[in-house]
């Protein structure tokens, strides 16, 4: 696989051992820029030590990284914004001094970082707590300035890890917009999360990690396609005995003489030809109704594992 | 560099930005200070109230008395002596004995000063010389003043004065003064060696032994008068002592207090390293579990490299553990050069090392290179534990493997001993060799042991940046279970890829 000019992220047959540990087996893909691209996996799948070797924290055991056209390196750190699983501040630094730290530590000039930083800060309410120290706010408070600090040198790509994990409600949503946003304007956003809503609301491209190996890798209707399609029907008899139906099961009593009925098609079996079967048949319907699959059905028929969350 | 220097300088604001920093800062000036006003506070406010009972006639009370004015005026001349040499006002009188430092005043002299008209004449003589912002002299209180026997008590028999004394020395009347010392010589002296004395509190050293002296004297003149020898030849024999002539050598000329004065520098520099280096060391490690403790590293791995990480730490925290010796060495020639006391006068000639080069620049050099080398394992200890409880494991044996034979070394060096098998070894084991050569410096060390230390000491502190840097980027984003010997050779062999 090899990267074209639209890439901001390429990995090419990527390995990383720990001793006898294989994290990361044979890992190849692409990201093009201004995507939303999803890094989907359980627990241990492998995300978090990808992502470390992108920013070069870790060095891959074999395989080639280019990132932003340049193998990982500080270098690439002006154009990167970065937000780890595990974060911290330090505790007695400003909410405004922590920003603007990291933005000096990306290359920027202090006045821009400053004046970055307070800007951010603004956008998330927090203009008045710029000068206090972070173990003076909330948690939630200090999630938004741990955000800043990724965001503060306006980020070409973006890599948060897990960045859902431990926020609340508010800053969830604060969080999704600012990835809308960031990729609206052009930026490239690669995020890893177990949590499939967030992956199914925000991706444009999804890549799933199972025990460190590419399971899947397309948008989020190639990855419905991966499971059969399902039909909810309202129907007077069984309609397991129509053609391309694999599996029909009985939900109840819908009205006096109707039941409800899950109905699981035949692999490649498309909804509209049950349809017409149906006509043809003059099979008796008073709701026929096709049933997207989720990603964590997705996930569970690719990757076999429940380890990740809805 | 530049992400290197930005490290440092947040290490050296969340340093400086901690209360126990400012509270370390100013321990050195308090210290001066209290040192300045110290003896003030020691020193009596009140000479020591003395009453003499002589039933002889009266001459071991004259002689007793001639002494303690003796003794008052030899106070007298040694502290104006002081106050002369400290403002460099020897022209008023070159001849003068006040005008002659660092030398036993006999009685000869003082007897000289006192004929010559004393602090008062002297004054005058310097009041000519002296500038206007030159404090003038101020005398010290006498130890002890002699009060007349009152008439109640001079009848009193020798046997009931233990009663007749007790409101002398305990009055009851809150505005009577109490008398401290009551010295009875009986009728009998001479031909019996018994005095007596009675005091409100323990009698000072200094007191017992004037009188002994005095009365010693007397008591010989009188036995060789009995022996025949003429009363002229018996008092002469009595007062026969050696003319004892002292030389003050010049500094560095080998005298033991001498040298003393002058090794005060490089040992302050050496207990400064060991100070400032705990204390600073103690916050780096503090700062870097705060690191690790709060998964603050990944966010910063993402934008320095651990080489920049570590380096700037250092860098920072050497900062300030420059900054506080700087502030420290600042009060101290503040102290020696525009203060007067005693403090002044033990600081001055301790600076003057620093009138050599070569010393100056093996100061700077060991107590540097001193500095990282040891900081860089507290670096290394940081990186290694999840909190200060960890740290604490791996930080007590390092601690008492550094510090353990440092103040052996240090009581050997106040003790005047420069050499032997035991200082060999401190000097030429790098973990030790700043602290030995910065406090043998001033006691007198090879130049080529200078040297050779000091290669020797660069070459191990390069060796270590290598091996504990490596086990800093191991152990940064390492978790579990706190490494056991053989995991952190491990570490320490790892070579980054």
């Amino acid at each position: 696989m090899g990267s074209n000019d639209l890439s901001v992220l390429t990995l090419e047959r990527v390995s990383k051992r720990f001793d006898q540990t294989i994290a990361v087996d044979d890992l190849s893909f692409s990201v093009e820029q201004g995507t939303v691209f999803g890094f989907l996996g359980g627990n241990g799948a492998g995300k978090t030590t990808s992502l470390r070797m992108v920013l070069d924290i870790i060095r891959p055991t074999s395989g080639k990284i280019d990132v932003l056209g340049r193998p990982p390196g500080r270098e690439n750190a002006a154009e990167i914004g970065f937000l780890p699983e595990e974060r911290g501040l330090y505790r007695q630094m400003t909410a405004l001094d922590t920003i603007a730290y990291f933005g000096r530590l990306k290359g920027m000039a202090t006045a821009d970082a400053k004046r970055e930083g307070a800007a951010l800060l603004d956008r998330f309410g927090l203009a008045e707590n710029a000068k206090m120290s972070v173990d003076k706010l909330s948690k939630g408070m200090a999630q938004k300035v741990q955000l800043a600090t990724a965001l503060v040198n306006r980020p070409r790509l973006l890599i948060l890890d897990e960045p859902f994990s431990g926020l609340d409600p508010v800053n969830q949503g604060l969080l999704e917009d600012e990835i809308r946003r960031i990729s609206a304007g052009g930026s490239t956003v690669v995020f890893s999360t177990h949590v499939m809503q967030h992956a199914e609301r925000l991706c444009d491209r999804l890549l799933l990690l199972g025990r460190g190996r590419k399971m899947f890798e397309g948008t989020l209707d190639d990855a419905r396609a991966q499971l059969p399609a399902r039909l909810a029907l309202v129907a007077k008899n069984d309609p397991s005995r129509l053609p391309g139906v694999e599996s029909a099961d009985d939900r109840g009593e819908a009205e006096p003489g109707w039941r409800r009925w899950d109905v699981r098609l035949e692999p490649g079996v498309e909804p509209g030809h049950v349809l017409e079967q149906c006509v043809a048949e003059q099979f008796a319907l008073r709701r026929f109704e096709q049933v997207h699959a989720s990603l964590h059905d997705v996930f569970v028929h690719i990757v076999g594992t429940p380890e990740i969350e809805q | 560099m530049k992400n290197v220097l930005i490290v440092a300088a947040r290490e050296f604001r969340q340093i400086a930005s901690m209360r126990s920093f400012w509270l370390t800062l100013l321990i050195m000036p308090l210290s001066i200070a209290a040192g300045a006003v110290a003896p003030q506070l020691f020193d009596k406010d009140q000479a020591d109230r003395v009453m003499i009972i002589d039933r002889t006639g009266g001459s071991e009370a004259q002689a007793l008395g001639q002494r303690f004015r003796l003794d008052e005026a030899r106070n007298e001349l040694s502290a104006l002596s002081r106050y002369v040499q400290r403002h460099h006002l020897e022209r008023a009188d070159p001849r003068a004995l006040w005008a002659q430092h660092d030398r036993w005043y006999s009685d000869a002299d003082v007897a000289r000063f006192v004929a010559a008209g004393g602090a008062a004449a002297a004054k005058a003589k310097i009041a000519r010389v002296k500038a206007e912002d030159t404090p003038e002299f101020t005398p010290p209180e006498p130890d002890f003043e002699l009060v007349p026997v009152p008439a109640s008590l001079a009848k009193v028999p020798d046997a009931q004065l233990d009663n007749a004394l007790k409101p002398v020395l305990k009055p009851t009347d809150k505005d009577a003064e109490a008398v401290d010392y009551v010295i009875l010589v009986p009728a009998s002296f001479g031909e019996s060696p018994l005095v007596r004395l009675w005091a409100n509190k323990q009698p000072s050293q200094q007191f017992v032994g004037t009188v002994q002296e005095v009365l010693t004297r007397d008591l010989r003149t009188r036995f060789l008068a009995a022996q025949g020898v003429s009363p002229g030849a018996a008092e002469r024999a009595s007062t026969i002592a050696p003319a004892l002539a002292i030389s003050t050598p010049p500094p560095g000329g080998g005298a033991r207090e001498a040298m003393l004065v002058r090794s005060i520098l490089p040992l302050a520099a050496a207990y400064l390293l060991m100070i400032s280096l705990m204390l600073s060391g103690s916050w780096m490690l503090q700062g870097t579990v705060e690191e690790r403790s709060n998964k603050l590293l990944e966010t910063v791995l993402a934008c320095v490299s651990p080489q920049e990480l570590m380096y700037g730490k250092l860098l920072g925290t050497a900062g300030v553990g420059l900054f506080m010796i700087a502030v420290w060495v600042g009060c101290g020639i503040f102290a020696g050069y525009a203060t007067h006391g005693a403090i002044a006068d033990l600081i001055r000639p301790a600076l003057d090392p620093l009138t050599s080069p070569g010393t100056i620049l093996a100061l700077i050099y060991f107590f540097v290179v001193g500095y990282v080398t040891i900081a860089i394992l507290f670096l290394a200890i940081g990186a290694m534990s999840d909190s200060m409880r960890d740290a604490q494991g791996y930080l007590m044996p390092v601690l008492l493997l550094i510090l353990l034979p440092i103040t052996i070394l240090m009581q050997a060096v106040l003790g005047g001993n420069n050499g032997g098998v035991l200082m060999e070894v401190l000097t030429w084991v790098p973990i030790w060799t700043p602290f030995a050569v910065l406090a043998r410096l001033g006691l007198g060390i090879p130049t080529w042991e200078v040297v050779g230390t000091g290669i020797l000491l660069a070459a191990f502190t390069a060796a270590e940046m290598v091996l504990l840097g490596r086990l800093f980027r191991a152990s940064l984003l390492a978790q579990g279970q706190r490494p056991n010997v053989r995991e952190v050779i491990s570490r320490m062999r790892a070579v980054p890829s």
